[in-house]
């Protein structure tokens, strides 16, 4: 490993293997330094330089004007680095050629680096960045192994790109870090391994590595902060993402430098993206291309999960210390993923640091967020993360915008809260915590075991005391409206990846997923009419229940150099129940549904030669309720034109069998839940996706258009409409009408994306053209603007870094959503004498709210360790900037003959503040 | 893919054509134009037939504008009569013309379409009794959610599940309030459904006096006006049902049977 180093001017260099930068920090470590120094601090660090054999970079102009005067008596040479930058205000970074660099600014690396890369080729002895070959190749076309991990966690790194240095052999790692590559021309060859947001390194191959399976190390980059957020690509000359159609991947860790609300946020970042509606503040869900959010499966770790909101949507469930990385497929995705008919996200929980234990948290102004990581032992680590939300400053203002906030427009004033007539308004009480642990257990190379448990609950409390206005003086009451809801998701799986040999590769991963929606309404309390005091207990009750016991497994099989075969098997089973009772004996609904799915799949990833990627797959699904088996052909394939130049294209077929309806309440807020297709009232749902587009990429700029076609068969509508009970009706019993509607749509549209990918100002601007349309019996026989239909939308996103700043700024602009308005009313006299108005409406979704508009600010500042690591930052966000009034919709009410319209609208200016702090 | 856009487009432009085309020969009345018609066929009483505009969003007039000059054709299968307007915009016949189990057609002429409604003359109820015609009101009922017991039940004869409203009307000129509950309406209709029993219970009494307690056989559409809301927000407007073509509203026959009952409370 050590070589020996060669003294070069005043610099020292070490030939380096990968483990350099370790070798430094040993060397940092062990070091005891009993000098007394008084000289200018180049001078020190030259010094320090010959006499550890640590190489040393720097300006020395600046550094030499710094002096230190300083005696060391024995101390360890990483103290004294530490004290003399401190005093300074110096940052040391080590790359992992173990170099130190001393920087005055963070953003000073860059320029370092390529000061160092020129005096290395001046210098008459070149560094040996590599270890040279041990011997002449002995071993040649075989095949090798491997995983490629974060050197400081040892967190798997899915999504790296490993190359041979000088062929074209190279491929990416599977989500669970790992790798085959066939066809390695010699056994001294080099492996180029690369990964966003680390730094680039080389590995020299030798009879050892070859051997088993070998594991390659990456170091973070200092600064991840010219690193592109979100992307189409990832870096690299080519990478298996330009295989890939319509994906977009995430990692969590730079999502601090976006503006937030309340916190940063997964799901909400991908909005940002074309093809992504950015425009639904009330909802985490994605709606993707034209799709609904139950049309977008969302797993975490192997298990789905059915509720992706917190609080009225404003968070999403996943909370970012406990991701390592998010995949979202928009459509025509692998025979892989199946269940849903328009996209998939796959979130992928951090393993636990490996090598040591570190913690650390995030505080907003409405939630604390905080998070532990360790290693248990060698083989294994433990990850733990909680959230909750706090009424902070923010808080009424959010809750107040998503429970009731009304601009008044049109004639005769009036106020908001049509149906709430007398009430009291108060603001509910609401929270929200979730809660995540995994255990990873890797008893060898070959096999690694983990354990993710996550649960995620909402609580509102819209209890209120409700007292009517009384014309009777005999009569007093003491009443209290109890309206408590709870809903949230439960979910764990346990994981077993293993590698069977170099080409064979397996995830299983058996889970269960539960979503609860309780909501127990009614009122207690007494009465007192002339004299006689009366005890009140009457309500309603809701319950939702859906649980998921499912296996999977999914298998890679690196069956040739032109051949890769994907296959698996999944089996699950979905229990359902919604009841809703009156007064505990009055049973409105009670469905109880089960089902199992159950089915295999099996995917080519066909290689003709080096332009050419074909995948074709089937997935074939029996569902036991309706007893019949069903077909889903795929297939996608890209063509490399150029280097730069990729044609892409996919299409498909996709079931699904369950489906979230909504019950409308027109008092008290519309609840959602699951249910399950069936062969009467609720059709499994099909759709077709056609995909083609292409993208050109430079080292600095990606252009990716692509276009859709996508045909939704069987879609449902299913509402529960409910007659009297309510506070003012209580003396008859509700009746509940139950309406199925099925109907057709579909959905096109152009996305383009123009992103600039590094640099100190990045970003990206994403346009979508799109149309979406339904047609439902019920509505007519035409074709309607689905809810979700937007023309056109615009995203620009900048992000600019300054040293320890970065600053973004995003703008949304989109057409108006959809909606149906009044025309006029009519007024009908009932044979009972009483005059009922009803509303004459257009065409259903004929009108279009105002566009949509906002800016949103964020400025983040980076806290960095003398070591130049990042422990931390200090957000500060402003939210729709310029307090532009975003309308969500329209609420009629009639007052005095007249239909008055109020709108609903979206958050204005919010600003916030976030703090991140982590221990290492 | 191509191919089903151009395909799907044309279909859509055919499909707007043969639509727009449609609307020149006069056989639909755009949806702002459809003059609302409410007529109520019921033995006993004169046919009357009320034929009134729709009303903007912001007119405060309780009733929209009455649509005069109209002439009404009521038919029963064999026999048309003409209705008289005997108030601008309310049209009538008082000669006895209705007969269970028949079908009745109202036609009329309106901005050169034809607005037409059917209804069927529904039988009147047979057997309907209720265990009290005396009924004192216990005091302290009058809260809003108290648990409260059955006041009085209604039954009749309904072997095939046909449609019923059980309607309350308080024949007091000043009828007195009992409870606190607000100012609750004096009239109210219960919606039965296909049952043949209605209990009611103490609290749907807000008033004391003399109570009509009618109980009318009616058809599906008068239940599908009862249960229609028209929705509140813009995500959940729909259309009223309405058996008129061409139109709003309802034109529907039913036959009552009629309970009095006196309310007390001391």
């Amino acid at each position: 490993m050590k070589r020996l180093s060669v003294p070069l001017l005043l610099f020292l260099t070490i030939a380096c293997t990968h483990a350099q930068a370790q070798q430094t920090q040993k060397i940092l470590k062990k070091s005891i330094v009993d000098h007394f120094f008084s000289c200018p601090l180049d001078e020190m660090l030259d010094t320090l330089s010959l006499q550890y054999k640590v190489r040393f970079i720097f300006e020395r102009e600046p550094i030499h004007g710094m002096d230190v005067v300083e005696h060391f008596f024995n101390e360890p040479l990483i103290d004294a680095l530490k004290l003399v930058c401190k005093q300074n205000d110096l940052q040391y970074w080590i790359e992992n050629d173990g170099t130190i660099y001393i920087l005055q600014q963070p953003d000073d690396l860059d320029r370092l680096k390529q000061l160092n890369a020129m005096n290395k080729s001046l210098s008459a002895v070149k560094p040996k960045m590599l270890e040279p070959p041990k011997g002449p190749p002995t071993r040649f076309m075989f095949s090798i192994s491997g995983r490629v991990v974060d050197q400081n966690t040892g967190e798997a790194l899915p999504g790296a790109i490993v190359s041979v240095r000088n062929s074209d052999v190279n491929t990416a790692t599977n989500t669970s870090g790992n790798f085959t590559l066939l066809n390695v021309p010699a056994d001294t060859c080099v492996l180029e391994v690369s990964y966003m947001g680390y730094q680039p390194d080389k590995f020299r191959l030798d009879d050892e590595k070859i051997k088993g399976s070998m594991v390659l190390p990456l170091f973070p980059s200092m600064n991840a902060l010219n690193e592109v957020v979100i992307t189409d690509k990832k870096h690299g000359v080519i990478n298996t993402d330009s295989k890939k159609v319509s994906v977009l991947q995430l990692t969590p860790a730079a999502l601090d430098k976006l503006p937030n609300i309340g916190e940063r946020d997964i799901l909400r970042s991908f909005q940002l993206m074309p093809g992504v509606s950015g425009t639904n503040e009330s909802s985490s869900g994605a709606y993707v291309r034209g799709g609904t959010p139950d049309q977008n499966l969302v797993t975490f770790d192997g298990f789905t999960v059915y509720q992706v909101d917190h609080l009225y949507g404003f968070y999403s469930a996943f909370n970012p210390n406990a991701v390592r990385d998010v995949e979202m497929y928009k459509g025509g995705f692998s025979s892989k993923y199946g269940g849903r008919l328009s996209a998939v996200t796959e979130i992928r929980g951090k393993d636990g640091n490996k090598n040591e234990t570190n913690f650390g948290g995030d505080l907003s102004l409405l939630s604390i967020n905080l998070y532990g990581e360790t290693p248990l032992n060698k083989n294994s680590s433990f990850l733990v993360a909680f959230r909750r939300s706090y009424q902070g400053p923010l808080y009424d203002k959010i809750f107040g915008q998503f429970n009731k906030s009304t601009t008044t427009t049109g004639p005769g004033g009036g106020g908001p809260g049509g149906g709430r007539g007398f009430m009291n308004q108060t603001t509910p009480s609401s929270y929200f915590y979730d809660f995540n642990a995994k255990y990873t257990y890797s008893p060898s190379d070959k096999n690694t075991f983990s354990w993710t448990y996550y649960s995620g609950t909402d609580h509102l409390d819209n209890s209120r005391d409700l007292n009517f206005p009384s014309f009777v003086s005999s009569y007093s009451s003491d009443l209290k409206v109890n309206d408590y809801t709870k809903s949230g998701n439960i979910g764990t799986s346990g994981k077993w990846v293993s590698t069977w040999g170099k080409k064979l590769f397996s995830n299983t991963v058996i889970s269960y997923s539960q979503f609860n929606s309780d909501r127990d309404r009614g009122t207690t309390g007494t009465v007192t009419d002339s004299g006689t005091t009366t005890n009140i207990n009457n309500g309603t009750y809701e319950y939702n229940r859906l649980k998921d016991l499912s296996l999977k497994s999914d298998w890679e099989w690196q069956a040739g150099s032109k051949y890769k075969v994907l296959f698996g098997g999944y089996g699950s089973y979905l229990d359902i129940k919604y009841r809703y009772t009156q007064n505990d004996t009055t049973s409105l609904i009670n469905q109880h549904n089960n089902g199992a799915i159950t089915g295999g799949y099996t995917e080519l990833q066909y290689d003709p030669n080096s332009d050419l990627h074909i995948q074709p797959g089937i997935r074939e699904t029996y569902y036991s309720p309706t007893g019949k088996i069903y077909t889903e052909p795929r297939l996608s394939a890209t063509y490399h034109f150029t280097d730069r130049f990729n044609l892409k294209m996919a299409t498909g077929r996709f079931y699904q069998f369950t489906n979230r309806v909504t019950r409308e309440d027109i008092l008290n807020g519309d609840r959602n839940f699951w249910v399950l297709a069936d062969k009467n009232n609720m059709p499994v749902s099909s759709a077709n996706h056609y995909i083609a587009g292409f993208n050109y990429e430079t080292k600095d700029f990606l252009i990716d258009i692509e276009g859709y076609y996508k045909q939704l068969n069987g879609l449902t509508e299913y509402s529960i409409r409910q007659q009297g009970g309510g506070p003012f009706n209580a003396s008859t019993t509700s009746t509940i009408t139950e309406n199925y509607y099925t109907g057709n749509g579909w959905a096109k549209g152009i996305e383009v994306l123009l992103q600039k990918k590094v640099g100190v100002y990045t970003g990206w601007i994403a346009y979508t053209l799109a149309q979406s349309k339904s047609k439902f019996a019920a509505y007519g026989n035409d074709y309607f603007p689905s809810d979700q239909d937007v023309r056109n939308e615009f995203k620009w996103i900048n992000m600019y870094h300054l040293q320890r700043w970065s600053f973004a700024a995003t703008w949304i602009f989109s057409t108006g959503h959809p909606y149906t308005a009044p025309l006029g009313s009519y007024t009908i006299n009932t044979v009972d004498g009483n005059k009922v108005t009803y509303l004459t409406i257009s065409d259903k979704n004929a009108e279009r709210l105002p566009a949509y508009h906002r800016l949103d600010l964020s400025a983040t500042y980076d806290l960095l360790k003398v070591d130049g690591r990042k422990i931390g930052s200090i957000g500060f966000s402003l939210f729709n900037a310029y307090n532009h009034i975003n309308t969500w919709y329209k609420e009629y009410t009639i007052q005095n003959n007249q239909v008055v319209t109020s709108n609903v609208n979206y958050l204005g200016l919010t600003p916030n503040i976030t703090l991140s702090l982590r221990w290492k | 893919m191509e191919i089903k856009i151009k395909h799907l487009f044309f279909c859509l432009l055919f499909g707007m054509l043969a639509f727009a085309s449609c609307q020149k020969n006069s056989a639909d009345i755009s949806i702002p134009n459809k003059p609302v018609v409410v007529g109520y066929l019921i033995p006993g009483q004169p046919i009357s037939v009320k034929v009134y505009q729709q009303k903007a969003l912001d007119d405060t007039a309780t009733y929209g504008a009455v649509i005069t000059g109209l002439s009404l054709k009521l038919s029963d299968g064999s026999q048309t009569v003409t209705l008289t307007e005997s108030a601008k915009g309310t049209y009538t016949y008082s000669d006895a013309f209705l007969t269970t189990g028949k079908t009745y057609t109202l036609q009329f002429t309106y901005q050169n379409a034809l607005v037409s409604a059917q209804t069927v003359l529904p039988a009147k109820p047979v057997n309907y009794t209720a265990t009290k015609t005396l009924i004192n009101l216990p005091t302290g009922t009058g809260s809003p959610n108290s648990v409260d017991s059955v006041a009085d039940t209604f039954r009749w004869n309904n072997p095939d599940s046909l449609y019923h409203v059980l309607v309350f009307k308080n024949d007091e000129t000043a009828p007195f309030q009992v409870s606190g509950r607000g100012t609750p309406l004096v009239n109210f209709t219960v919606n039965v459904n296909k049952t043949s029993e209605y209990q009611i219970y103490y609290r749907s009494f807000n008033y004391i006096g003399t109570y009509r307690a009618i109980l009318y056989g009616v058809n599906k559409e008068y239940i599908d006006l009862l249960n229609a809301q028209s929705g509140s927000s813009s995500q959940n407007l729909t259309n009223i049902p309405t058996n008129v073509n061409n139109g709003l509203g309802i034109f529907t026959a039913m036959q009552a049977d009629t309970i009095k009952l006196t309310l007390t409370q001391y």
